[in-house]
């Protein structure tokens, strides 16, 4: 980071943009003492100010909330949101009762209803964001800093998490509101700032200008926004028809799981961009798992190039051809501390069959191959992951499996967390792949995703897929709609088999 | 309902299925030992049983902060040469000489806990390569078992205090007592946190040295008692007289629920995890097994109580699929 500048007004809500790596969460460390600047000056309330930890920063009332890091698995949320401010009565013993009182009035503010006796592991990736942001509030904090809180949000706990941060402005709180989503940066924010490499590049104050995303992105690329990539649908509908003679490249016939799913069928064409949306956690996220063999236990039929199969393992369905980019890049798809090429060949040599000794220099050259396809930066497969910045370990994840060149490519909620750049970077190479026949099942979170890459997207609602929208129908309204399942089904769209429509 | 949420509250706990085995080994142990409830035979178990019970309790305070502690064994050696050498008849050398016990037991457990805390060696080498220079140690002051302890020391653990409470038992009711005072201490919360997810225990601020050094000093409390408990049991010093605590106490905090990766157990656990290994080793005595199959059937038996450990991991995981 170098020359970065950043006032924050008493009592508004300021965003902080920028690409992966242009110093947003380094910014965030400085501020709440968990880093120490090289130079400049830091002043709280106008007073110049030197943090030397997280507790001087604590001092002056400032709260974070970060990237879902801070809770212990096995405590409970009462402990977690307590946890390092206990109070303690008589004999130093600890006030558990006031804990439990504290803990739940904390998540009042937000409306979290979130039961307070649970253990942290227990509840899912959007309930522990709220229980980070209830941990923040906890210390009745004057400065508040939000770094990506809704990335694991739905859209109803994202307008719950906006009332929440307006009720806090009214009470005086100063909120620095840091995210990829820009729609959600226009929508809360009284003014942004933009940093690019470490260094504080604009500012968009938006009481004189209008709430638009689109004038962001120039501001956090350096360049124009570019005009959509995505083909008209006629076009896609041409080329996917041509694939149509070598079958289907992958079904699901009324495939059910205890309490998951419920009679999900549907047809992936060969080449095609197929999109699961809806709600989270409607079922979209095990229609994957199941196809890439993580679940076992259903009901129905599964068939692979029209072939019926039983995706025992992993292993067998990477054998046929699937690949699941997952979600959670740091649990699922990668060795942190092993380099990009080992991190890129895993799959390939796990696959391996035929010679004892594996073909090291052929490996060698798929690796790099791998590292253009996907223009990782620093172009080089001897780094190690860790030292990558967000955005490129998952470019490794996804070229990973291009070494494999799979028939279908699962897609889990890739762009969590990826920058504008990263982002468009990753659905090029996914409109190529699909060009030469990869199917692609996306599921995303960011209902724009869908509208921008699919040829047709299917929604899902309590466990079942309740609709299917065309690529000429693709808007926003209509995957809001069709996602809450308001509409009537007298619209169910032809396509889909039956048993699926309520 | 508020007992039934208790209920799911026991049935749930991390030592509740050592709890079960507890049970079983009991039910076995009564059958094969003549005369297991009868109060003699009772207090010359717990003579045995106290020692390793405080030697896990100290154990699992270290694996809960996510390390381990493999000089625990030598260290007790170490205080028992020291008592046994230094150990004359008057009382204020009993007193003196036992409080030194206490005091160098606590010093070896900072030594590692501070080495643990400020450096971050993985927990494992650096215990075993203190648990060598205390073995040393313990050579070169006692070559070979020996040393002086007064029976006013020694009589004092096989005595009973009112006529049914044995010194190893009030002892355990100390350790026991201690054990609930910690739980209401901050810095044990800090604990359960370090061990949790280091990560997250320095976002939330809490200071993850501090911590660190606290389980280690925790853990010391522990094995003073246990030392002082093995002085008066053996009456020797002897530099291999702990040997054997060290890896049964790996075994009794991960049976009683510990998870070995830290953040995870409690207390109860650890004691009935002691006092199963030393049912164990009970049962395969009266059991008549010939002494060559003795360690080998209670590596079998061990493996056992460790598979009784995991099973309602085992059933989630299964009901997942």
């Amino acid at each position: 980071m170098s020359n970065a500048n950043f006032t924050l007004r008493a009592g508004e809500v300021c965003g902080l943009v920028g690409a992966n790596g242009s110093g947003k969460t380094t910014f965030a460390r400085i501020v709440s003492g968990l880093l120490m600047p090289d130079g400049g000056e830091l002043r709280l309330y106008d007073q110049p100010v030197n943090l030397r930890s997280h507790l001087d920063a604590e001092l002056y009332r400032l709260a974070m909330v970060h990237q879902n890091l801070s809770l212990v698995p096995e405590m409970t949320i009462w402990e977690n949101i307590v946890l390092g401010r206990e109070q303690t009565g008589p004999f130093a013993f600890l006030d558990n009762r006031a804990a439990i009182i504290q803990a739940e009035g904390a998540l009042d503010i937000i409306s979290a209803k979130i039961p307070v006796r649970e253990r942290a592991k227990n509840i899912s990736p959007d309930e522990k964001q709220l229980v980070e942001i209830g941990k923040a509030l906890a210390k009745d904090p004057r400065i508040l800093i939000l770094d990506e809180p809704t990335a694991s949000l739905d859209f109803h706990q994202v307008e719950s998490l906006f009332r929440a941060i307006r009720r806090l402005k009214e009470k005086g709180v100063s909120i620095i509101f840091i995210s990829h989503r820009l729609w959600e940066v226009a929508k809360i924010c009284d003014r942004l700032v933009a940093f690019r490499n470490g260094e504080t590049v604009g500012e968009l104050d938006f009481t004189s200008q209008p709430r638009d995303a689109k004038l962001i992105i120039p501001l956090i690329t350096g360049q124009e926004v570019r005009e959509k990539i995505k083909k008209r649908s006629n076009v896609r509908e041409l080329e996917i028809t041509n694939q149509a003679a070598r079958g289907p490249a992958l079904e699901m016939r009324g495939v059910s799981l205890e309490g998951k799913l419920h009679q999900v069928s549907f047809t992936l064409r060969r080449g095609e961009i197929l999109g699961l949306g809806g709600l989270q956690g409607q079922g979209q996220e095990e229609i994957l798992m199941i196809l890439a063999g993580y679940l076992k236990g259903y009901t129905g039929e599964v068939l692979v190039k029209g072939r019926p199969l039983s995706l025992r393992n992993t292993r067998r369905a990477i054998r046929e051809g699937i690949a699941l980019i997952p979600g959670d890049r740091h649990k699922e798809g990668l060795f942190l501390e092993h380099t990009v090429l080992s991190n890129l060949l895993y799959p390939k040599i796990a696959m391996h069959q035929g010679s004892i000794l594996l073909p090291t220099a052929r490996y060698q050259q798929l690796a790099e191959e791998a590292v253009e396809a996907v223009s990782l930066i620093p172009p080089n497969p001897r780094l190690i992951v860790s030292q990558l910045s967000g955005g490129n370990q998952q470019k490794v994840v996804v070229g990973k499996w291009l070494a494999l060149s799979p028939d279908v490519l699962l897609l889990n909620d890739p762009t969590k967390g990826v920058d504008v750049g990263t982002r468009q970077n990753l659905y090029t190479i996914i409109s190529q792949l699909a060009e030469k026949g990869t199917s692609v099942v996306l599921y995303a979170s960011d209902n724009e995703e869908l509208i921008d890459n699919c040829d047709r997207v299917l929604i899902v609602f309590e466990r079942r897929i309740v609709k299917e929208i065309g690529a000429d129908d693709l808007n926003e309204e209509k995957l809001v709609v069709s996602s809450l399942n308001i509409e009537h089904s007298s619209e169910k769209s032809a396509g889909i088999h039956e048993g699926n429509g309520t | 309902m508020k007992n039934l949420r208790a209920l799911q509250g026991i049935l749930q706990d991390s030592s509740f299925p050592s709890f079960l085995m507890l049970v079983l080994l009991v039910f076995v142990n009564a059958i094969i030992q003549p005369g297991f409830f009868s109060f003699q035979v009772f207090r010359m178990n717990f003579m045995t049983f106290t020692p390793l019970i405080l030697v896990s309790l100290a154990q699992a305070t270290v694996i809960l902060v996510g390390a381990v502690d493999l000089s625990l064994g030598a260290g007790i050696s170490l205080v028992t040469v020291v008592m046994a050498s230094l150990m004359k008849d008057s009382v204020f050398s009993i007193i003196t000489v036992t409080l030194i016990g206490f005091c160098l037991a606590l010093f070896l457990s900072l030594f590692n806990g501070f080495f643990f805390g400020y450096f971050g060696p993985p927990s494992l080498i650096m215990t075993f390569a203190t648990s060598t220079i205390w073995f040393g140690i313990s050579l070169l002051i006692m070559p070979t078992p020996g040393g002086y302890i007064p029976a006013a020391y020694y009589g004092i653990y096989s005595k009973t205090v009112a006529g049914f409470l044995p010194v190893p038992v009030i002892v355990l009711f100390v350790a026991v007592g201690f054990c609930l005072l910690l739980g209401r201490l901050k810095a044990f919360r800090h604990l359960y946190a370090v061990g949790g997810s280091e990560r997250a225990a320095r976002a939330s601020g809490i200071n993850v040295t501090a911590t660190k050094i606290f389980g280690f000093l925790v853990s010391g409390v522990f094995v003073a008692l246990a030392a002082l408990c093995v002085v008066g049991q053996t009456a020797t010093g002897d530099a291999r007289s702990g040997q054997g605590f060290t890896l049964n106490s790996v075994a009794a905090a991960v049976i009683g629920g510990f998870a070995f990766s830290g953040g995870k157990g409690n207390y109860a656990g650890a004691i009935i995890g002691g006092i199963i290994l030393g049912l164990l080793t009970n049962i395969i005595y009266f059991a008549n097994i010939t002494s060559f199959y003795q360690e080998f059937m209670k590596g079998v038996i061990i493996i056992v109580a460790l598979l009784f450990g995991a099973l309602p991991r085992l059933r989630r995981e299964l009901s997942r699929r």
